[in-house]
């Protein structure tokens, strides 16, 4: 499971992620927010690339940012970069070698035929020896996820994984995510399309300037209607309800004027 | 440490994988070679090779520490590759002194191509084997570990264009502290003038302390003390400066 609890970030004193606070388990789990909600900022906390300025993030009951638990994650981050003069599977050495349980004792060949297998999985194994500045977008991000998976983590965060992928690609990156889920394996993900999230996963958290306005099923949300149209109507009843909030403070101290 | 390691072996794989780097050691090499018809158009004089030689391995390994220094952590940085390499159980310190020990493992690779092909050049032209020269070669790769050390302190906080700035500036001032200081007591310069002059030899790295060239140049064998003193120098300095940066660096946003 995890567990935020009154998490908090600051840049100096522009606040990013507000008060968030909620607990998650289930297998697929979708932030899906507008550009600069938050949603990113949230996941490199998780995965201990940024400090909270106040609150806590605990999985499984330890902290997340725990280096014991970096070995049971796997992350992909949004518009991935990469060392362009390696190749794909050195890449991915490398990746597996920085996880130190992974190596020790087992024979190079069973980890390189471990790295094709994930190349295989996520459609970019032809390639694997070329260069990644040969790669196109939609192969950059196959292989951003490539190496989330190259330590058989047991929970997966994706910022946006399906950005810069045609059709095709989408829908085979969802049918990995699939099959991991099926593997028992609990992914996060970060979006902001509607239609993955709707197909993909279970729960959702709906981020807004930082704050949480939803958190529970996809259906329970939707209650029939589309995903678009509730996340559109939620988002517009928030902002609706803070611009209305400073003039019934003003009211009811009584020195607003009329 | 292993992770140390790991980042240094990776590093040390890119970086020798860059053309940019390749040019400069063909330069460095093409140097040296011709310092054998340089020498005999200066005075004829055959240490002139080891003259010539030494300040050119000084010269072009001084452009590779700061190529690579204030380039190859910013980059990674800057382009958030370290987002791969921190995700996973990679400390901040552990990364940012892995790169700098793969930078010094390209270091020793350029300045032994270099220092090779300055014995071979040394051993035609003189006849003798420059075990002095291979001493103040060992003395101006402890000086670019420093350089390197500074370069990558700059990067954590400045940006690849501020670091060449500060960092040539440092390289500048650190080879005319010490004959700064002493100028200003001969000339009798007092007061807040000499106690500036004196806080600026206390901040910078004197780098004058790894320069032993004329020892080998003349064939006068190197005190060991100085060798020592000067490496114990930079150890110390490096130390300090790595600290701070790994300092810099865990407190940076990325």
């Amino acid at each position: 499971m995890v567990e935020f609890s009154h998490l908090t970030k600051a840049y100096k004193k522009k606040v990013v992620v507000d008060d968030f606070t909620l607990s998650v388990d289930v297998p697929i789990f979708g932030f899906l927010g507008q550009n600069g909600a938050g949603k990113t900022t949230i996941m490199k906390m998780i995965v201990g690339l940024l400090a909270p300025t106040s609150g806590t993030i605990t999985i499984d009951g330890a902290l997340s940012s725990h280096p014991i638990f970096k070995k049971k994650l796997g992350y992909m981050p949004e518009t991935p970069y990469f060392y362009e003069r390696m190749t794909g599977m050195e890449f991915l050495r490398f990746c597996d070698e920085l996880f130190d349980n992974n190596n020790s004792g087992t024979n190079p060949a069973a980890r390189a035929s471990h790295y094709e297998e994930i190349l295989k999985k996520v459609g970019i194994f032809a390639a694997r020896n070329a260069e990644i500045r040969t790669y196109s977008k939609g192969m950059r991000q196959r292989l951003g996820f490539a190496q989330s998976l190259v330590n058989d983590p047991e929970y997966l965060f994706l910022d946006e994984p399906l950005d810069g992928l045609d059709p095709i690609g989408r829908r085979e990156m969802k049918e990995v995510m699939l099959a991991l889920k099926y593997e028992g394996r609990k992914i996060f993900l970060n979006t902001h399309i509607l239609a993955d999230v709707e197909e993909i996963c279970e729960e959702v958290g709906i981020v807004h300037k930082g704050k949480l306005l939803y958190a529970g099923s996809v259906k329970t949300f939707c209650a029939g209607r589309p995903l678009e149209e509730r996340f559109m109507e939620t988002i517009q009843a928030h902002e609706t309800e803070a611009r209305l909030e400073p003039s019934i403070t003003t009211s009811a101290t009584g020195t607003g004027t009329k | 440490m292993r992770n140390i390691f790991i980042i240094a072996k990776n590093t040390l794989k890119l970086e020798i994988r860059d053309k940019i780097l390749y040019g400069i050691i063909v330069f460095g090499l093409l140097y040296v070679f011709f310092t054998l018809f340089l020498a005999d158009l200066v005075l004829k004089e055959p240490t002139m090779v080891k003259a010539f030689g030494l300040t050119g391995i000084y010269f072009f390994n001084a452009i590779i520490a700061l190529f690579l220094g204030t380039t190859s952590f910013f980059k990674d940085v800057d382009r958030k590759v370290v987002y791969f390499i921190l995700s996973k159980p990679v400390s901040r310190a552990q990364f940012l002194l892995g790169k700098f020990l793969g930078l010094c493992m390209v270091l020793l690779l350029t300045s032994a191509i270099l220092g090779v092909a300055y014995l071979g050049v040394v051993y035609f032209k003189v006849g003798v084997f420059d075990w002095i020269g291979i001493a103040a070669i060992a003395l101006q790769f402890m000086e670019m570990t420093l350089f390197l050390a500074f370069a990558i302190f700059v990067s954590t906080f400045a940006s690849s264009l501020l670091s060449i700035v500060y960092t040539s500036g440092v390289f500048f001032l650190g080879h005319i502290v010490s004959q700064l200081v002493t100028d200003a007591k001969t000339i009798g310069i007092g007061g807040i003038r000499l106690w500036l002059v004196e806080i600026l030899y206390y901040i910078f790295p004197n780098l004058e302390k790894f320069d032993v060239r004329d020892f080998a140049i003349h064939a006068v064998a190197t005190p060991w003390t100085s060798f020592g003193l000067a490496f114990a120098y930079a150890v110390v300095y490096i130390a300090l400066l790595l600290t701070a940066a790994v300092w810099v660096f865990d407190k940076k946003e990325i």
